[in-house]
């Protein structure tokens, strides 16, 4: 359990997808300009990593290894395989929220298919393969790296909120902004890294 | 003639040489207090106190730490040579000597933050804002003593222009400038600013007999300490004592917790701050006398004081109940002899601009630095404190802070309704 709550701080905060490996960064330059629509498209990536970082799990381990069920190493069909999950259970995001919060929906647009070329979902389930986790771990892996996403999004969408008003130089307004606002989040988030809470237990 | 006379007499044209007139407006406004506090529209204030004279509050605040800070850089150059070791003795030597340190960090500081802000604000046509009274005070209170002097210029360029001027000026930062010169000081040039042998001044290495290296600044006071017949500073006979690490508190309780401390620094060495460090973090009474002064006259906020101590004080105790290393069973009262919680505490997270702004919101704020600056503090191996980053943390969390405590009493007061 310790364990899992490590990864879990871990991928959130000390190696946060999208302000340490600046991952994602599409929708999230897009989306970020009310809090609002952040908010709903953070927790979307939390379900999407949550749900596809396990699938891909078992795919990965028992269709794709040696030891799966075709028995040879077929691992070259890894990013085929992990980008169709991602895309799937994206059009089940869509489809419940389109049902449930048309408005956001329809403030999330284009972005809410995005979320299948989103690379901090592809990226998370790239990093499950590569440091070797566990079903488990890779449960929590995906809800903390997605935690951590969800809360870069939403600091940098109320921080979008509150400079709305300020007297930026019109060349550096909107995306210009978005951009220095990423790289001293970034320079902040670095706080926590390097942290090595295994070392202590 | 008075003097208002004299400085309308001075003052340049407006539309021949608009950085002339912006400097001398920032002079004339700091100087007189400005008739025109107030449009002929909106709020009416009657009041003298004006954004320029609260800041100034905040720079008297921190004069204490600049005279102790000043003549500690000299105290722990000689003790380092195992020279004067009583506080006072030696003492022309050991403020000149901070003061040779000392002067050009600050003038360094205000000519470049200084200029960059006087030339935007020439180039957008209004009044220099005031916001680099306070960072500019702040910049060389948080340096290392002997930081090389372009690296601080590059530093405080980067903070003023990046940190601040792209957001539009004065009052419109997310983080602090202080910390976030220091932040990029730390980042590029960690040797400069993490290392052991950086935090004392006047040698060029910290291992045994390495001997003294004076400049011309030094032989100048020779010349005048000799007209006085007072003791001068000698390179030949100067020389880092056997033993000597120069390492700060906070990194020899990483290693061997409160007793590896306490066997090079005792608590009251700590608390007084007669140990190496920045220049101004040091001394804890001092800062605190600052802080008083800062509460007394309304300008920090008590709210943010309070909940960032009792954050530290949870993140120590949460330690004290882990206790895997030697350092997370320092005592947690312990915890608030070394390094700078207190600066961080006094100076920078009460900052107006870049703290959460709502009253609830800043309970949460404070809190969460004085815990996350705590865990940096234990937990990281990277960084020796704490402060500086969990303040640049939370300072971007502060907005977010702010939304919802701002969503949370519209809902309530809907459902009032």
């Amino acid at each position: 359990m310790g364990e899992l709550i490590n990864i879990f701080i871990k991928s959130a905060f000390i190696e946060n997808l999208a302000l340490s490996y600046f991952l994602g960064m599409c929708s999230y330059l897009a989306v970020s300009k009310t809090v609002k629509t952040a908010f709903g498209l953070g927790l979307a990536v939390i379900f999407v990593l949550a749900i596809t970082m396990p699938i891909n799990w078992a795919i990965n381990t028992y269709l794709l290894g040696e030891g799966g069920l075709f028995g040879t190493d077929l691992t070259f069909l890894r990013l085929i395989l992990f980008i169709a999950v991602i895309a799937s259970m994206v059009q089940l995001v869509e489809m419940v929220v389109e049902k449930y919060s048309p408005s956001l929906y329809n403030s999330l647009g284009i972005f809410l298919p995005l979320i299948t070329v989103n690379c901090a979902i592809l990226g998370g389930s790239l990093f499950m393969v590569s440091k070797e986790y566990g079903f488990a771990e890779s449960v929590s892996f995906g809800l903390g790296g997605g935690f951590g996403w969800f809360l870069a999004i939403i600091a940098i969408a109320a921080i979008r909120e509150k400079i709305r008003y300020s007297d930026v130089p019109a060349p550096l307004r909107g995306l210009g902004m978005a951009f220095l606002l990423t790289g001293l989040m970034g320079l902040a988030f670095m706080s926590l890294m390097g942290i090595d809470l295994a070392a202590f237990n | 003639m008075g003097l208002v006379d004299f400085f309308k007499k001075i003052e340049p044209d407006k539309k021949k040489s608009p950085v002339l007139h912006t400097f001398y407006d920032a002079v004339y406004t700091f100087a007189l207090a400005p008739d025109s506090i107030t449009g002929p529209k909106g709020t009416q204030i009657k009041d003298g106190m004006d954004l320029k004279r609260l800041m100034v509050h905040v720079v008297i605040a921190m004069q204490l730490c600049y005279l102790f800070g000043t003549y500690n850089i000299g105290h722990q150059h000689f003790t380092a040579a195992g020279q004067y070791l009583g506080f006072i003795e030696g003492f022309h030597l050991k403020l000149a000597h901070g003061l040779i340190l000392m002067l050009p960090i600050f003038i360094v500081t205000h000519v470049v933050g200084l200029g960059i802000e006087i030339i935007f604000a020439a180039k957008k046509g209004h009044a220099v804002e005031e916001g680099f009274l306070v960072s500019g005070a702040l910049i060389p209170l948080i340096m290392p003593p002997d930081i090389p002097l372009w690296i601080l210029a590059v530093a405080v360029a980067f903070a003023v222009i990046l940190g601040k001027e792209a957001f539009g000026g004065t009052g419109m930062n997310i983080w602090n400038i202080a910390l976030l010169a220091r932040v990029f000081v730390f980042f590029a040039y960690p040797t400069t600013i993490a290392g052991d042998e950086v935090w004392v001044s006047g040698f060029d290495g910290l291992a045994e007999g390495t001997a003294a290296t004076y400049g011309w600044a030094h032989n100048l006071f020779n010349t005048l300490f000799g007209w006085l017949g007072l003791d001068g500073y000698n390179a030949a006979s100067t020389a880092v004592v056997d033993g000597y690490t120069g390492a700060t508190p906070l990194a020899l309780a990483y290693q061997g917790g409160w007793e590896g401390a306490t066997a090079v620094y005792t608590p009251s060495q700590m608390w007084w701050g007669t140990i190496p460090g920045s220049i101004g973090e040091s001394s804890k009474p001092l800062i605190l006398i600052g802080a008083l002064f800062l509460l007394v006259t309304k300008i920090a906020s008590w709210r943010i004081m309070l909940s960032m101590l009792i954050g530290g004080i949870v993140g120590a105790l949460t330690l004290n109940a882990w206790g895997a290393t030697p350092f997370m069973e320092v005592p947690w009262y312990y915890q608030f002899f070394m390094g700078s919680f207190f600066f961080a505490m006094a100076f920078m997270a009460t900052d107006p601009v870049t703290a959460a702004s709502t009253n609830t919101g800043k309970w949460w704020y404070g809190f969460l630095i004085g815990f996350i600056g705590m865990i940096i503090r234990v937990l990281n191996p990277a960084y020796p404190e704490g402060w500086m980053l969990a303040i640049l943390f939370m300072n971007t969390f502060a907005p977010l802070i702010d939304h919802y405590v701002l969503q949370s009493n519209i809902s309530k007061r809907l459902k009032r309704a």
